[in-house]
């Protein structure tokens, strides 16, 4: 970035926080419109019961598991481009990584949604959390549904916090500018930062220190996640190869969120000098080679399915295979190890149409991946008789789906308004040195 | 008047001051406390009461009992002491509850306005009607034709009417049931001179043949029937008893046979005679030469080629089974049932005779003077008489007593066009059935539970009905017989000299007078009368009638055996069938009936047309396809099913659905193959052809929805249900299977009791009995034929039916022979339960008797347990429970209805262990063996579900439990199972290799 100074950097940056014209008003409106929706589906379901959404015995987890699984994957890669990625000194993630960062922590929030949604009697979901009561019960603490509560609220509180840290340089450069409500909330959320070198220092190793702690975060939740489904004996379900699998999966899919959210943004907040062509080749390369992992993973499921010589594990990966779902199967296959091969010719993965196509088929693919894994595997369990093979997606389930994904994007558009989706101080960090001092006012 | 009866008196004013309250497990709160002003003496509020009765859900005559709480009938079951069920009753008979509070119930009488709507109108009212009725018809004194149809009764009930209706010049009783047997009461009066249904014992039969007759469904007496059938199958000996049944169609009763026959439609009989042939040919008959001579000349013409020409059943199998059958010593062959009732019905029963008659079967397992009378109850040629009667205006008035004939009655005999002839139609159904729609007055009568009566099932047995709780409760329904005699009194001074009676029950105590001088004058009749309601009638062992063969049986025409359909055309054979949950659609408005899976197809809630797959191909058929089938009689449309257990000739349709006016639940649940029947009857017997039309089938470009429970019906060679060899059994060369037996938890301590269960799948009939009994007593919801389709089946038990082929057997008549599998799924109470290591917040957990609990209040509705249950018994609650007002009043208080949102399944009837023990503690003794029954077991005619403590050594189920044929459901799982399943012996077919032929 050589063109770029500290000052513009500050403008240019800031400038993504000034009063938001129409279109953005108009699509906030619409996302919220589309969080209403989804709340009254919600509250449908809870008036009228669990029986308005698809599921049914012997599939009794259905999309908003299948959905939970999808979001907590996307929220993988915000932490490991922050995160692990820093550890390892990859510069290029830089102008990415607060978006990644934010888009972790609205993923965690929307997938924190779906066991409330998904439980009978959402209203008493607090029996979930071990908190002392008169009763004196507590929950079971042999339960893979108990060890997600813990790994799920651990992995939010901090990746919020890792967030949150590394915002607070940047919100007191905005601070500086800002008028109004903003000043006063830019005041109080940047915790007085004055830019001090005592204040950079701290600053430094608390956030070498926050890296560290995410980075086993990232592999530790989607292995527990992953664990609902192998400590259970449903076939399909039951393998060890889940937790790597999975965290696997989630990367990929949270690479293809992170391009989906960042080549819209681009355009929006015309932040093209910041990120341009090169961060977006890395985070396609990355995305091979996540492909190539869950495509190794998937073989290996059939392979072990046949190896262990066991009939209802056989069954079931063939029924995944070529049952009467076997469709979502292979768009599953052909969208997450297929379509990101593609990125192997330089060509493509420079094309910013074919990158956000097939990120967004990605998407869609880690998510048949998950409902083929948990409601595909359930139709097709031990005792034929009880097989039942249709699906009836419902429209109550259809607005719930819709009405977390314009959740988690109202989020993210009230957050690019009132906070810098681009890091000040990593972007500026990254200049040439000679530059610093010429323009070392636009540092508060 | 006895003690008893004050109480009842007391119970019936208790009762009806307190309609509308008690509801303590009613979804809605309790909006009055129990209304006991001063507490009745013998009513402990929290207490079961019982009483003895009798199941009119159909003709054979169950005893039951009714459990009444807080004077509310909340669960029927059979009569332990009465001969026939010995404490089992059938799904018809459990659902008559819902009859009971069945909300389209008629809430008083309704008269029809000159306008010819219905209007409801006051009892005084319709007394005030009667009363002139009876006045005008006794003063005309005229030819006017009084008639009243009515279902089979008999005994003082029978007396009653008979009395009653002879007060008018032309009165008449007529008894009319859709399931006559005409061809069962001809076919005996050409053989042995005698129309009475004979007992058969089929308990003590070596070999059973059915042509036809479902006796483990509908046949005469199904409860009876099964429980002996149950009884004979567990003899495992070399010699234990085999059966082949021989019908087009795999119904159940045919699944349980070792060997299914499936003979061309309507050429059972001749399948019937070539066995005679070819067991006299074979010198194996044990009668006397000059007779076999004579019977031979009957049958020369059909030796076993010829047989197979007209039945489709290879000639070597006929040899076959006519070597096995006459070697068996006694054998059984039972006649046709409704399915089989075709133009050659009575030349079926008259063959199936000779064959009993030539291996000296009658009088050994075909017992005459044991059996029933059904000569009052009307022929279909009777009916159609009467119809013609009707027709011609030559019937004045006419009484409806629990028969709804415009329904049962195939629309070509114009019953319907010929009642409007009818001058005043009364109706005395509970029920605005298709019937009662068209009657003039409404007077509805009591149910069964509510009313008293007299019924005679067969020789030898006065069975009483008696009120389990005081009518009008929320109907105000009253007893037809009551309502006659106060009528009658009311009408005329010599009538109510002639019936001097308060009420039926004052009648039928002095009809019993004259019972107590005949049977046991010694006793004060008091005494007598209350022993016998408190027991629910008096039986005594009958002696058998020997019979002769008569020689009618000579001059028999046998042709109509021989003039079976064999041409390939485009038609197809239409086999109407009964089912056992369905019976002749009397029981279509209950919903646990609607919602019990059918037992072959597990379909609910609809008719359906069962196809062969390859049938199917020929016409384009898919599963769900409506078809148009079409006779010269008529066109039905109906959704298609095709399985492999019909014949590609045949198109089979169940009867009992296609009600236009029985109650919300009776509705759209598809049509009646009624109306494809002809007008004509047989013509020995006069019994409706149920069987023998031909017809053609359509795909229409429409699907219409077939909600079933099961869709898969292999098992995929997992040995879910296992088999053993009988010769192996006999050998004692079973051994049980290996189970892992590891764990990384502590085991479980099961201190004091450990409850279990074993399933003998050797007995288990798949009748579906114990699982309408598992809904009734744990307040298990229907949810209709939408849910189910979207597997929301709520049953807590359920009986999974798996067919496999059967290696080396040959195709006969295009179908491949299958073996049954019928399995009782339910929870298994795991010590090393999958759903309660998975449940978040311990809803679900081991106690330290055994049982796998399920808490409601704790449940949050996460579904993992079920996710984890192998066995997929764990039904969630998708919505709130509908209980449309009064059912809730049959709700079981005992057990808790539950919330939307949370996991529910079986407790192992949990309350009544809770009973059983609290009684055992407050006579300070431990629990007997055998003292806590499940409602399933309780209920289940073939004795197959055991319950008990497996920590005790001598009980039975620690006996079953190890027994050589237990094994686990997915043992190898290491859930380890407290039901322990004792596996199905397989005894050979027709096939083996004997080297000999006869």
């Amino acid at each position: 970035m050589p063109e770029l100074t500290y000052s513009r950097v500050n403008r240019d940056i800031l400038r993504t926080l000034e009063t938001p014209g129409r279109a953005y008003w108009i699509a906030v409106a619409l996302l919220a419109a589309g969080v209403v929706l989804g709340g009254y589906c919600w509250w449908t379901q809870i008036q009228t019961g669990m029986g308005v959404s698809g599921k049914f015995i012997p599939t009794a987890w259905f999309a908003y598991i299948t959905t939970f699984v999808f979001w907590v994957g996307i929220a993988h890669s915000g932490t490991l481009i922050s995160a692990i990625l820093f550890l390892f000194r990859a510069r290029w993630r830089t102008p990415v990584y607060r978006s990644a960062e934010a888009m972790t922590v609205f993923a965690v929030m929307t997938a924190g949604l779906f066991p409330l949604i998904h439980l009978g009697r959402a209203w008493q979901f607090y029996w979930l959390l071990p908190y002392p009561n008169e009763r004196q019960l507590w929950p079971n603490f042999r339960s893979p549904l108990l060890w997600d509560v813990f790994a799920v609220t651990t992995y939010f509180t901090v990746s919020a916090m890792f967030l949150y840290l590394g915002l607070i340089p940047d919100i007191a450069a905005a601070r500086d500018r800002a008028t109004g409500w903003r000043r006063r909330l830019y005041r109080l959320a940047s915790l007085g930062w004055r830019g001090t070198d005592t204040e950079w220092t701290h600053y430094s190793s608390a956030y070498m220190f926050f890296a560290a702690f995410a980075t086993p975060l990232v592999v530790s939740v989607h292995s527990v996640v992953s664990w609902d489904f192998t400590m259970s004996i449903v076939p399909g379900w039951h393998s060890t190869i889940f937790a790597p699998y999975f965290v696997a999966g989630a990367i990929h899919s949270g690479l293809a969120m992170v391009i989906t959210l960042l080549i819209p943004l681009r355009r929006l907040f015309r932040l093209e000098q910041f990120l341009d062509t090169l961060h977006f080749e890395q985070l396609a390369r990355l995305m091979i080679v996540t492909g190539l992992i869950v495509g190794y993973a998937y073989g290996v499921e059939f392979f072990v399915a046949w190896y262990s010589g066991n009939p209802f594990e056989l069954s079931t990966f063939l029924d995944r295979a070529f049952g009467p779902h076997g469709d979502l199967f292979w768009a599953m296959v052909v969208f997450n190890c297929g379509l990101p091969l593609l990125f192997f010719a330089p060509r493509l993965r420079r094309n910013y149409a074919v990158l956000l196509a097939v990120s967004v088929l990605v998407n869609v693919g880690m998510w048949l991946e998950r409902f083929v894994i948990i409601a595909v595997s359930l139709t097709n369990d031990y005792l034929p008789a009880i097989w039942r093979k249709t699906f009836h997606f419902t429209w109550v389930e259809a607005g719930i789906l819709f009405g977390s994904l314009c959740w988690f994007l109202l989020l993210f558009f009230l957050f690019a308004k009132i906070f810098p989706t681009v890091s000040i101080t990593e972007v500026k960090e990254a200049l040439p040195e000679p530059r610093r001092t010429a323009a070392a006012e636009g540092h508060a | 008047m006895s003690d008893a009866f004050n109480r009842r008196e007391f119970l019936k004013l208790v009762t009806i001051a307190s309609t509308g309250t008690l509801a303590a497990c009613s979804p809605a709160p309790p909006q009055k406390v129990i209304p006991y002003v001063i507490p009745p003496e013998e009513v402990v509020p929290g207490l079961s009461y019982w009483f003895k009765t009798t199941c009119r859900e159909c003709p054979a005559g169950c005893g039951m009992m009714a459990r009444t709480r807080e004077g509310r009938v909340v669960k029927l079951e059979g009569n332990p002491e009465h001969p026939i069920n010995r404490g089992a009753l059938c799904v018809r008979g459990q659902a008559a509850l819902q009859g009971l509070y069945n909300p389209d119930r008629l809430a008083g009488p309704l008269r029809r306005t000159p306008e010819g709507r219905l209007e409801p109108i006051t009892w005084e009212q319709a007394e005030e009607a009667l009363v002139a009725l009876f006045r005008f018809l006794r003063e005309q004194r005229r030819t006017a034709t009084v008639a009243l149809l009515t279902e089979r009764i008999s005994g003082a009930t029978e007396k009653f009417f008979r009395d009653l209706f002879a007060v008018f010049p032309a009165g008449q009783v007529i008894q009319y049931e859709p399931f006559a047997y005409e061809a069962l009461r001809a076919g005996n009066r050409v053989a042995f001179g005698t129309s009475e249904i004979p007992h058969y014992d089929i308990a003590a039969a070596r070999m059973l043949v059915s042509f036809g007759a479902d006796f483990l469904e509908t046949w005469l007496s199904n409860v009876e029937c099964a429980r002996a059938f149950a009884a004979a199958r567990r003899r495992h000996e070399r010699d234990a008893m085999r059966f082949v049944a021989v019908e087009p169609r795999l119904s159940l009763t045919a699944a349980n046979a070792d060997v299914w026959l499936p003979a061309r439609p309507g050429s059972e009989a001749a399948l019937a005679l070539a066995l005679v042939h070819e067991i006299l040919r074979s010198g194996r008959a044990r009668i006397s030469s000059t007779e076999a001579a004579r019977i031979g000349q009957l049958v020369a013409t059909l030796d076993a080629e010829t047989a197979e020409r007209l039945t489709d059943v290879p000639a070597p199998r006929i040899r076959a089974l006519a070597r096995e059958f006459a070697a068996a010593d006694p054998g059984l062959a039972l006649g046709p049932g409704v399915a089989a009732s075709g133009p050659a019905a009575t030349a079926l029963q008259v063959a199936v005779n000779l064959l009993n008659y030539v291996c000296g079967n009658v009088n050994r397992t075909v017992q005459f003077g044991r059996g029933s009378s059904w000569d009052r109850v009307a022929t279909h040629a009777e009916m159609l008489e009467f119809i013609e009667r009707m027709r011609t205006g030559r019937v004045d008035v006419l009484f409806f007593h629990h028969t709804n004939p415009v329904y049962t009655l195939p629309p070509a005999t114009g019953f319907a066009r010929a009642l409007q002839r009818v001058r005043l139609k009364v109706s005395f159904s509970p029920f605005l059935d298709e019937t009662t729609a068209q009657c003039d007055l409404i007077l509805p009568d009591h149910t069964p539970l509510e009313r008293w009566e007299e019924y005679q099932p067969r020789a030898g047995i006065r069975a009483l009905v008696q009120p389990a709780m005081a009518g009008g409760f929320h109907f105000q329904s009253r007893q037809a017989a009551d309502m006659l005699l106060y009528v009658v009194s009311r009408a005329d001074a010599t009538l109510s000299r002639q019936f001097p009676f308060a009420d039926f029950r004052a009648y039928l105590e002095n009809e019993w007078r004259a019972v107590h001088r005949a049977v046991a004058p010694e006793q004060p009749f008091a005494e007598f009368w209350r022993s016998a309601v408190e027991a629910g009638g008096i039986w005594r062992e009958v002696p058998l009638r020997p019979v002769r063969l008569s020689e009618a049986v000579f001059r028999f025409d046998f042709s109509p055996a021989l003039t079976v359909h064999t041409e390939r055309d485009e038609s197809l054979a239409l086999l109407v069938f009964p089912t056992a949950e369905r019976f002749d659609g009397r029981g279509a408005n209950r919903p646990w009936l609607q919602e019990t899976p059918d037992a072959m197809t597990k379909i609910v809630w609809s008719a359906w047309a069962e196809l062969h797959p390859e049938t199917a191909r020929r016409y384009g058929v898919r599963e769900g396809d409506l078809l148009k089938v079409s006779s010269p009689h008529g066109t039905i449309q109906l959704p298609a099913h095709l399985t492999p257990t019909v014949r590609p000739d045949t198109v089979a349709i169940p009867l009992g659905q296609g009600h236009t006016s029985f109650g919300r639940w009776a509705a759209d649940c598809g049509p009646t193959p009624l109306a494809l029947l002809s007008a004509e009857v047989e013509v020995t017997s006069g019994g409706l052809l149920y069987g023998g039309t031909r017809v053609r089938i359509e795909r229409l470009p429409v699907r219409r929805l077939l909600a079933r429970t099961q869709q898969e019906t292999s098992q995929h060679d997992r040995e879910i249900a296992r088999v053993v060899p009988l010769a192996e059994l006999v050998a004692g060369s079973v051994r049980r299977d290996p189970e892992p037996r590891l764990s990384i938890y502590p085991e479980h301590t099961h201190d004091g009791h450990r409850w279990g269960m074993a399933i003998d799948l050797d007995a288990c009939i798949g009748c579906n009995a114990c699982v309408v009994a598992c809904s009734i007593e744990n307040n298990v919801p229907w949810v209709g034929a939408l849910q189910v389709d979207r597997g929301r089946h709520m049953a807590w038990m359920r009986i999974d039916r798996y067919w496999e082929p059967v290696p080396e057997a040959q195709p006969v008549g295009g179908v491949a022979p299958l073996e049954t599998h019928f399995l009782p799924m339910l929870c298994q109470h795991c010590d090393h339960a999958p759903c309660e290591s998975v449940c978040p917040v311990y809803a679900t957990y081991h106690n330290h008797e055994g049982l796998n609990v399920q808490v409601y209040n704790r449940c949050v509705g996460t579904r993992y347990c079920s996710n984890n249950c192998p066995y997929k018994v764990r039904r969630f609650h998708w919505f709130d429970d509908q209980w449309p007002w009064p059912l809730a009043l049959g709700l079981n208080p005992d057990v808790t209805a539950r919330t939307k949102g949370v996991m529910g399944k079986c407790t192992f009837c949990v309350q009544r262990i809770r009973t059983a023990k609290d009684q055992a503690k407050d006579e300070n003794r431990t629990v007997r063996d055998g003292e806590i029954i499940p409602a399933c077991a309780q209920t289940c005619p073939a004795e197959a579900i055991v319950f008990g403590d497996l920590n005790d050594p001598n009980s039975r189920v620690r006996q079953l439990a190890d027994s050589a044929r237990g094994y686990h459901v997915l043992g190898e799982l290491n859930t380890r199972p407290a039901i322990t399943y004792l596996k199905k012996v397989r005894r050979s077919g027709l096939d083996r290799p004997t080297g000999e032929d006869g």
